[in-house]
């Protein structure tokens, strides 16, 4: 046993102590950090103020733009060319040219600097109500003080709700439920190929290298490959934790910028947007409320998720579905001189995982039944398990995919184990699966 | 110290060692020859337990062979690396460690043997910013490091430049005379003849032929005598060319002041008959058996094997 801990210290040493391994512990939680913060920060830096020029042919929506803390209409009157100018000497961000005759619902945006994304978006909206009003009264002849009413009586909304067997019900949005296992099964997917291929690389290395004869002189091959995978996978260990240190501080920093980029700005701009015309019902008020009541349910329904279980699940499978693959990665690895030959050999054996991978990005939800099976399979459920968990999953099925990813496990490692005695000191021909099978009947 | 006995080893269809015994004497340097593929490494890795006879036996020091008895077994593999990223002292301490050496005994042997070859220099370095030589001389340290009773070098000199060669040769040497048995496996028959007490040949797996390195070279005797003798003109040496019932000639040459025959001597022939002819006709400087070398007895015992079969 001794002499297997060696081998996991270095194994876990030399990686741990390797400039990559910091780089990348703190690289993907800044990465996957700046994906979420970035656009929403871009968003809200994008909103600069601006003013607008307004020229209408027909005098029709001439002070009816309702300005805001980012818009600013002005009416001033001048040829368009004139306005153009004083577009390019920076007295305003954008000139808004409404056609005249019966192209009235129809204008130009002119800008000399690239105004910000959302700006033409806005003044859409703004004319569309206005042009929405009008018609109300003047075609239609309704009262807006009425239609205001009936828009309030004909509102409904819908709140999701998951029972569990207490008949407790809970607050759940669906989506988020497959969006966390979609998000815990990607990254069992990332850590099980990343570190396996480690494995399978450093294996590789050790054979080329030809420092395989002289350990296996003094361990045996079987004590070699599982100190390799054990160090290797503390690695793994310290870095998903370390990774997840990292992540709740980022985030905890976040919390203080993030509510008020949501709440003050867009959430200030989205009311003050509704509110703008006093005498007017929005369509898109409803929409927006709508949109906010999801974006908290969410994230309260987030807070109130069955984490523990989650967390369990999420390192066991990893940990499972990890040892399972890095050892056949390691035994396959063994028996090649080189990675092309060897990641042919593992084809096979990663397939079901990449396959998993897809299907569920195909978007198959998680009672479907094909996702049920692949939670079952041992080669597939450490994926497809993750992802349906959030959803729920029935006791026995959980079990049963528990205790044959376990027995696979084992089996693997058997199985790789023989090919590893042999293959590690085998060179030059190249191997094909009908040899493997062989190997493992060698005594 | 080690019987190997009626040991066979398959790989599928290949029989890499077919019904193998050989015993290796404590103490000395046993050189184990045979052609390429002929199940010399196939013997070594059993001999390291590293693989498994499919049959037979191999006792060491009186008992079964067993993992434990390897600790006492020091290895220098034919193919050897080293991690190419890591420092050449961990390296080493890891490797002795796995041989079973405490982390503090390995690292105060390490220093003692970086000493006396004078690399201490190389401590922190990693081992791809060494030459192919320096890196030999690691994997040499971390073959004797433990201090075993046995040791195996798998082509030692292969890689080594003369001098570094010269240097293995002496320490492989200086561990037999401090009472360490080892097998030292190579093509390079000189170093055999400079180093080795015994020898064994293996050809198909087989052993074709042991013993004694000057005992075997004895058994392989041609009766074939070199003959030196002084230029002059009254010297006449035209009686070789006669049907002689002793002898008759392989090979004749000179140089300036001397005349070689390389002699076969006949069923009747003796020594003294012969040189007692070549006294009358000239004046005998040298006169010697030519023993034949390990490469020529390796050449012929495996020739005749591959002819017969």
């Amino acid at each position: 046993m001794s002499k297997v801990s060696v081998i996991i210290a270095r194994e876990y040493l030399a990686r741990v102590k390797k400039k990559s391994f910091i780089f990348t512990t703190l690289f993907f939680p800044i990465m996957m950090a700046a994906l979420i913060l970035l656009p929403l920060y871009i968003a809200n830096k994008a909103d600069k103020d601006c003013t607008i020029y307004v020229l209408d042919d027909n005098d029709y929506f001439i002070n009816k733009f309702q300005n805001t803390s980012k818009l600013t209409f002005v009416y001033p009157g001048d040829e368009l060319n004139v306005l153009q100018k004083k577009c390019i000497n920076g007295e305003c961000d954008a000139v808004l040219h409404i056609l005249s005759g019966s192209q009235s619902n129809q204008a130009n945006l002119y800008y000399y600097e690239e105004p910000p994304m959302s700006l033409k978006g806005k003044i859409t909206e703004q004319m569309d109500k206005i042009l929405f009003d009008q018609s109300l009264v003047d075609t239609f002849h309704i009262d807006l003080q009425k239609f205001k009413a009936i828009k309030e009586v004909s509102r409904s909304s819908i709140a999701t709700l998951q029972i569990d067997k207490n008949g407790q019900a809970e607050k759940h949005t669906v989506e988020i439920n497959r969006i966390v296992g979609m998000i815990c099964g990607m990254l069992i997917y990332i850590f099980v190929f990343l570190y396996s291929s480690i494995i399978m690389r450093s294996t590789i290395e050790e054979k080329t290298n030809r420092i395989a004869e002289i350990i296996v002189s003094s361990v045996k091959p079987f004590q070699f490959m599982m100190g390799k995978i054990i160090g290797v996978s503390l690695v793994g260990v310290t870095q998903f934790v370390l990774q997840i240190i990292f992540v709740l501080v980022l985030l905890t920093g976040a919390q203080f910028v993030v509510p008020q980029l949501i709440n003050e700005k867009q959430v200030t701009e989205m009311s003050e947007v509704s509110n703008m015309n006093t005498n007017s019902e929005l369509i898109s008020e409803d929409a927006t409320i709508n949109a906010q009541d999801d974006i908290f349910g969410n994230i309260s329904s987030f807070y109130s998720f069955p984490f523990k279980t989650i967390l369990f699940s999420f390192f066991f499978y990893f940990l499972f579905g990890y040892l399972m693959y890095a050892s056949l990665y390691a035994g396959l690895g063994s028996a090649t001189d080189n990675e092309t030959d060897s990641n042919q050999l593992i084809m096979p054996v990663s397939l079901p995982l990449i396959i998993t991978f897809i299907v569920i990005m195909m978007g198959l939800g998680p009672e479907h039944p094909v996702i049920r099976w692949l939670s079952i399979i041992p080669f597939t459920s450490p994926i497809a398990m993750l992802y349906r968990l959030p959803s729920g999953v029935p006791v026995w099925e959980f079990t049963l995919s528990i205790a044959l990813l376990v027995a696979t496990f084992v089996g693997c490692v058997w199985f790789s184990a023989k090919i590893y005695r042999i293959g590690l000191l085998s060179y030059g021909k190249k191997v094909t699966w009908g040899d493997l099978i062989r190997w493992v009947r060698i005594r | 110290m080690i019987e190997v006995q009626h040991i066979s080893k398959c790989f599928q269809q290949n029989k890499a060692l077919d019904d193998l015994s050989l015993s290796i004497a404590e103490g000395r340097i046993f050189g184990l020859l045979g052609p390429n593929g002929a199940g010399k490494t196939t013997l070594i890795r059993l001999l390291t337990r590293i693989s498994i006879p499919d049959s037979g036996e191999i006792t060491f020091k009186g008992h079964p062979l067993t993992d434990e008895d390897v600790a006492h077994i020091g290895y220098l593999p034919e193919e050897r690396g080293l991690y190419k990223k890591m420092k050449v002292s961990e390296q080493a301490i890891y490797f002795a460690q796995l041989r079973g050496l405490s982390k503090a005994e390995a690292s105060r042997r390490l220093k003692f043997w970086f000493k006396k070859f004078e690399i201490e220099s190389w401590w922190n370095k990693k081992a791809e910013e060494l030459s192919k030589g320096m890196q030999q001389k690691i994997q040499f340290i971390v073959t004797v490091i433990h201090e075993p009773s046995f040791l195996i070098f798998d082509e030692p000199f292969s890689g080594f430049d003369p001098i570094n060669a010269e240097m293995l040769k002496k320490e492989i040497l200086e561990l037999a005379a401090k009472g360490a048995t080892i097998i030292l496996s190579t093509h390079n028959m000189a170093s055999v003849e400079e180093i080795c007490d015994d020898i064994v040949l293996i050809n198909h797996g087989k052993n074709v032929l042991h013993g004694q390195l000057n005992e075997v070279k004895r058994r392989f005797r041609q009766n074939r005598y070199r003959i030196q003798l002084e230029k002059s003109d009254s010297a006449d040496f035209s009686f070789v060319n006669e049907d002689n019932p002793l002898f008759h000639v392989i090979n004749r040459n000179e140089d300036d002041f001397s005349t070689f025959f390389e002699l076969q001597l006949n069923s009747e022939g003796c020594a003294n008959q012969v040189l007692e002819s070549f006294i009358k006709h000239g004046n005998v400087l040298s006169f010697n058996e030519i023993l034949p070398s390990m490469n020529d007895i390796f050449i012929r015992t495996v020739n005749s094997l591959n002819h017969q079969q």
